[in-house]
């Protein structure tokens, strides 16, 4: 059966698409052998169409044709003779009757249909397939039914009556039940009451209890606000009791302090030190920025007042005590006054600087406390302390102007000495040894000149005066701004700020226009105040004029003084630019500084106007000019002073000035001069200016060096030239006329047939000038030389043996005139190069 | 200050810086009076300066007369050879001509100041150039022994021995100023005293 079944899918139905289901052998009722089967196929495309095939197997062979062939939707009765699980499953709304066919299989295909029908409607693929899951479940469900069931196939009326039994069984069971549940509904009626009254109950009773909760929130909300009001006032009273505990504590000056301000004694220092605090402490305990209305307290008022009256009482005290303190000051210290010879001394004021300094708090305070007596105080102090820098201003510049006055006499001169000794660690200190020294040494050898060694001298007081007052004003200034608390970084814009309660406005406005023509690019520097610096030119007041004075009288005792102040006092201005610019000193030496250079610049003027009135001397040898010579002098001078100072500048335009007018004034000499000759004059002093110009290396002169030289040359060539003519002057014109006939176009070998020129006339001037004459003549020369030249500037052996050059070329040229104007006339001077020669080396011999 | 008296009683020692063209005389001049150095080269005619040194702690003048290598004439040189104290008798050591010509110098010097012991100093110049050196310093001491005078050897470039010989040569013609003047009866003491010669050395400040 299975073979058949297997053949029947293969050879009909797979070749259509279909699948087959199940096989039944069939057969007519008549008809016997012949085999047919009826088949149910299932297309294997969807949708599924199940359809009933009835084949036949053919007489022949084994093959199987279809005979006929139904959709299964056209079944109209399935004879029971086998199970028809296939229509149940694949037609579900048009059932086929059914006919002898098991009732159970009947009913299981209901419950397989309505179980299909809960499956999505259309969805039939989904159907599909959920028949082919569930048939494992179903075939062991209908296996179970069958084993309950044994004889069911075997007897399927006595199996339906089986279950029709049941069923009566079943219904009668159910109605019996639903009379029973009745009784019950009448009992949940009633409970159902019941529950609602006792809720009724419950709702009233709530009702009551939010009325009660409705007051409990009305007094919690009562004694919330009480609360409240309670921690205010908690919280007040404890501000309260702080303020009041700091109004106290800042209010409380400790009895240590009362007492101090009291009685403490201003001399002592640790009861300045006492005093100093508790001067703080009264200063904060009166500075405490208090409530408006705390300071209506009674209590407050009464302390303040205290304050008031203790600050004043201390104040006042504090006041005298300075104020004679610094009269002491003033009066002690001028009575120890030291009176040094040697060397010029300021005094120092450390001693009384570092007994005031312990009182620098407490002026402070005051400046504070009492701005009036502040004032007061300063004003005694300066008052005081100006009477005493006057009176040792003006004897430091005494002492000063007393060294330099006295004259190194013979008894001095061992003073002296001991002084050069002291110099030259002074020199050190000053920085300025190098030249101080080399001063001192040209000071040594020559000793004898009294310039050198008073120059010296200068630039020694000079030195120790730049060194003393510095340290001084410095110190005092730096005092001042500490122990008067004065402001040090205003700058030049606030100037008149400041200065209305000061009365002496015109005092700093002469200084700062004086200070600013002197170093104007300091304006936007940190300067000193102008509250300090118009104390200082209080104190100070007499420096100035002290120092003006002292710049006017060096400049009268020796102008050349000059240069040494220009170039220290600049040299000490531009030391203190970076440090102290703007400093009282710093001010004061700037205006100096002016001043110096004007006496500079009227040194250099008188200079000049000595040069251009100079007398020409009547009946002495010019040599050397007098102003040629002081020009070297102060040149000389000047490079050592000078040497690596910012003025150089100056010095270099004072040159160009000098040296222009010495070169006019010495041709005007020379054309002057009666008893020397101008190249003379010219040629000596043009050497010994080149001589200056070289040796001190002038390098703003390299010009004029040139110019010298030259002009040096080219007089000493015309004064050769020129006076070479003497010796043999006829000779000379002589052959200068034949010059100028061969210059006007004679042929040389023709002059001698004119009658001026002739062979005879020749002769006759050649015979003029014998050996003897020559010699004398050449003898004389040399001795106008010795006369003309100046022993000083030593040209004689130059200018002579330029001259014996020149005469022996004379001679030469003479001889070849005569070869060429008279050729084999034999005729020839009367004394050969090895007389003239002879003459020579003879001369020399002769001195 | 013009108006001062001079330091008439310094000292003046005249030196004469004598020797063939171009071995260096200008330039060892310029270089002890202004301390530099001229490369380019001129000859000299004349040329005459003044200095004041320290001698020995005394201050002194040096006339320096700076004369021409080259002369038409000898005889032309006897009037400032007359007015020398002492001698610079330079040659070039890169040169022997010039030093053959020293002897010549030496010889009119000699004649014309007729003193064997004027103060002489035999100077070898240009000694900084040594790979061009044509005269050997056993050559020139030798012949400065000869003539019982120093020999140094100077550069007027690197300033060698400059001041030395400058100063050697003023001290020696000090001490023969003070020898003439300790001599009553003014007569010099010719070509005798050649070992009394230098017996005294300079100290250079």
């Amino acid at each position: 059966m299975t073979a058949i079944r297997h053949t029947l899918q293969k050879d009909v139905f797979l070749p259509n698409d279909e699948r087959l289901l199940g096989v039944v052998h069939v057969s007519k009722a008549g008809k016997k052998k012949k085999a047919s089967f009826l088949c149910a196929a299932a297309t294997t495309e969807k949708p599924v169409q199940v359809s009933i095939v009835n084949v036949k197997k053919s007489d022949k062979g084994d093959t199987y044709k279809r005979r006929q062939t139904w959709q299964l939707r056209e079944l109209k009765l399935v004879d029971g003779k086998d199970d028809t699980k296939l229509c149940q499953r694949y037609l579900i709304k048009k059932r086929p009757d059914f006919v002898n066919v098991n009732p159970q299989l009947l009913e299981e295909a209901v419950q397989v249909g309505e179980l299909t029908r809960t499956m999505p409607q259309g969805a039939e693929d989904v159907v599909d397939e959920e028949y082919q899951v569930l048939t494992a479940q179903e075939e062991s469900d209908l296996e179970k039914l069958i084993s309950q069931c044994d004889f069911a196939v075997s007897n399927a009326e006595a199996f339906t009556e089986q279950l029709s039994k049941d069923l009566s069984m079943l219904d009668g069971a159910n109605i019996h039940s639903i009379m029973a549940s009745e009784e019950q509904v009448k009992t949940l009626m009633k409970l159902l009451e019941v529950s609602e009254t006792e809720i009724n109950r419950i709702e009233k009773r709530l009702e009551r209890y939010e009325g009660l909760l409705e007051g409990v929130r009305e007094q919690m909300e009562q004694m919330k606000g009480k609360d409240t009001l309670i921690q205010m006032q908690n919280t007040n009273y404890k501000k309260l009791l702080s303020t009041l505990d700091t109004l106290v504590g800042q209010l409380d000056l400790s009895p240590g302090h009362v007492k101090a301000l009291h009685e403490g004694d201003l001399s002592n220092p640790s009861h300045i030190l006492d005093c100093t605090s508790a001067a703080e402490a009264l200063q904060q305990a009166m500075g405490v920025q208090l409530h408006p209305g705390l300071c209506k307290m009674q209590a407050v008022r009464e302390q303040q007042k205290m304050f008031e009256k203790l600050r004043s009482s201390f104040a006042r005290r504090l006041a005298t005590h300075l104020n004679s303190v610094f009269v002491q000051q003033g009066h002690d210290m001028g009575e120890t006054l030291s009176h040094h010879t040697l060397e010029p001394t300021l005094p120092k004021h450390y001693s009384a600087h570092r007994d005031l300094m312990p009182y620098a708090d407490l002026m402070l305070w005051l400046k504070g406390a009492d701005i009036t007596s502040f004032h007061q105080l300063a004003q005694v102090y300066t008052s005081n302390l100006k009477r005493l820098y006057d009176r040792e201003i003006k004897e430091f510049f005494e002492a000063a102007k007393s060294i330099l006055g006295s004259k190194p006499s013979a008894v001095d001169s061992k003073k002296f000495g001991k002084l050069m000794g002291s110099t030259e660690s002074l020199g050190k200190s000053s920085g300025s040894k190098l030249r101080s020294s080399s001063l001192l040494d040209i000071a040594d050898h020559k000793g004898s000149n009294p310039d050198i060694t008073d120059r010296a001298k200068f630039e020694r007081v000079l030195n120790s005066i730049m060194s003393e007052l510095e340290p001084v004003c410095m110190v005092e200034q730096d005092f001042i701004i500490k122990f008067f608390h004065l402001s040090t970084d205003s700058t030049a814009t606030d100037l008149g700020s400041d200065e209305e309660d000061q009365p002496e406005e015109g005092v700093v406005d002469a200084d700062g226009a004086m200070f600013s023509k002197g170093h104007t690019e300091r304006q936007a520097e940190k300067q000193v105040s102008s509250e300090v610096r118009r104390m200082m030119s209080d104190l100070f007041g007499m420096l100035e004029p002290e120092l003006h004075n002292f710049i006017n009288h060096a400049d009268k005792m020796d102008p050349y003084n000059s240069m040494y102040m220009l170039v220290k006092i600049s040299a000490v201005v531009m030391g203190m630019e970076e440090k102290d610019a703007g400093s009282y000193l710093a001010t004061t030496l700037a205006t100096s500084v002016v001043i110096v250079k004007r006496n500079f610049d009227k040194l250099i003027q008188a200079k000049i106007q000595s040069i251009e009135d100079i007398k020409v001397p009547k009946n002495k040898r010019c040599g050397i000019l007098p102003f040629v010579a002081s020009f070297e002098e102060f040149a000389e001078l000047a490079e050592t002073v000078f040497k690596g100072s910012e003025r150089r500048a100056d010095l270099d335009k004072a040159y160009g000035r000098m040296v222009r007018t010495i070169f006019d004034n010495v041709e005007r000499v020379g054309l002057e001069h009666q008893k020397t000759p101008q190249d003379v004059v010219l040629f000596e002093n043009f050497h010994h200016l080149n001589a200056v110009f070289a040796r001190l290396k002038i390098t703003c002169l390299e010009t004029e060096k040139k110019e010298a030289r030259h002009k040096y040359k080219q007089h000493l060539n015309a004064y050769v030239i020129n006076w070479l003519g003497h010796p043999m002057e006829k000779l000379n014109h002589f052959f200068e006329g034949i010059e100028a006939r061969v210059a006007q176009g004679v042929k040389a070998e023709e002059v001698g047939y004119q009658l001026a020129f002739s062979k005879q006339e020749l002769r006759k001037v050649i015979k003029e000038y014998p050996m003897k004459e020559v010699k004398k003549g050449l003898d004389s020369l040399y001795k106008k030389v010795e006369k003309h030249l100046c022993e000083e500037e030593n040209l004689n052996q130059v200018v002579w043996r330029s001259m014996q050059e020149e005469f022996i070329s004379q001679y030469k040229h003479f001889e070849d005139l005569i070869r060429r104007c008279y050729p084999e006339s034999g005729i020839t001077l009367e004394f050969t190069i090895d007389d003239i020669l002879k003459f020579f080396s003879d001369i020399a011999q002769s001195h | 200050m013009a108006s001062k008296p001079k330091p008439l009683q310094m000292a003046l020692h005249k030196v004469i810086m004598v020797g063939s063209g171009g071995v260096g005389k200008s330039a060892l001049t310029l270089q002890f009076m202004y301390d530099e150095f001229v490369e380019d080269y001129e000859p000299t005619k004349a040329d005459s300066y003044r200095k004041k040194v320290v001698l020995d702690g005394e201050e002194v003048q040096i006339d320096i007369l700076d004369t021409a290598g080259q002369e038409d004439y000898a005889a032309i040189r006897d009037n400032y050879f007359r007015s020398g104290e002492g001698f610079l008798c330079v040659f070039s050591i890169t040169e022997q001509e010039s030093f053959a010509a020293t002897a010549d110098f030496r010889e009119q010097i000699l004649r014309v100041k007729n003193d064997e012991n004027i103060p002489f100093l035999l100077v070898g110049n240009k000694c900084d150039l040594f790979d061009k050196r044509q005269v050997t310093i056993e050559t020139a001491t030798a012949k400065a022994g000869e003539w019982n005078v120093p020999y140094v050897e100077t550069s007027a470039k690197t300033r060698q021995n400059v001041d030395k010989v400058f100063f050697d040569l003023m001290c020696e013609i000090r001490d023969r100023k003070k020898e003439e003047t300790a001599k009553p009866d003014g007569k010099k003491n010719k070509k005798t005293k050649k070992e009394g010669k230098r017996k005294k050395k300079c100290v250079i400040l």
